[in-house]
């Protein structure tokens, strides 16, 4: 079973690919902050700071352009 | 430059041999999950030097992950080549290995950006062997605190 999940493709839909953003975020945020920070006793609070500032962007963005093409004439 | 070398062969293992262990778990970990992550999404297909040179570029510095990627993804276009009569295509859909929209995007992208953040611990390696650093640096607790200065003004004294 397994070596046929890394087989075949599973189905991914087009609502669920913004939601598989996330994880993409969350491990580009957790290498990054492993290489930048000075001391690792001060990764997870600076991993989730910076996941957050994503997650908050991300949303901007999306109200950004869901704005611009519901509003825009 | 050593560790530049294991970097680009294992993640993390670059900053494993500068000392850093727990940075090249972490590194290795997460880049070889979000690897797999994008294979186990795209399937087989996902590793593709003819279809998408500059994602396999990006996949490849992965290391060994996409090493091995791209070896099984050679199995599997022999296996297509020894199926007569249908075109290539034709042949990837029967198998049912075809990628299609949106898993294509997200299995490329999860894949090729484990690659590129393998560049950036690749660069970090780099630096810190440049730099001659070695291992975590002390908590700021333990460095040598300066001593106050009426101590100070009696041993200058005696």
């Amino acid at each position: 079973m397994i070596a046929a999940l890394f087989y075949n493709p599973i189905t991914v839909s087009f609502n669920s690919e913004l939601w598989l953003l996330l994880p993409l975020c969350a491990a580009v945020g957790l290498i990054y902050k492993a290489i930048r920070v000075e001391y690792l006793s001060q990764l997870l609070i600076e991993y989730v700071k910076l996941l957050a500032y994503m997650a908050f962007g991300l949303v901007a963005l999306c109200v950004l352009l869901w704005a611009t093409h519901t509003y825009w004439p | 430059m050593l560790a530049v070398l294991l970097a680009c062969a294992i993640p993390g293992a670059g900053h494993l041999y500068l000392g850093r262990a727990k940075r090249g778990i972490i590194i290795f970990l997460t880049i070889t999950a979000l690897f797999w992550s994008g294979v186990g999404i795209g399937g087989v297909l996902t590793v593709d030097l003819q279809k998408e040179r500059w994602w396999f570029a990006a996949q490849m510095l992965t290391g060994v992950n996409g090493l091995a990627a791209w070896q099984r993804q050679k199995l599997a276009y022999q296996k297509l080549a020894k199926v007569a009569g249908e075109s290539l295509e034709d042949r990837m859909v029967n198998e049912k290995i075809a990628l299609v929209v949106p898993a294509e995007t997200v299995a490329r992208a999860y894949s090729g950006v484990a690659g590129l953040l393998n560049l950036m611990c690749i660069f970090d390696a780099l630096m810190l062997s440049i730099m001659g650093v070695r291992g975590e640096p002390r908590p700021q607790d333990d460095k040598p605190k300066p001593k106050p200065k009426s101590l100070a003004n009696k041993e200058a004294a005696t």
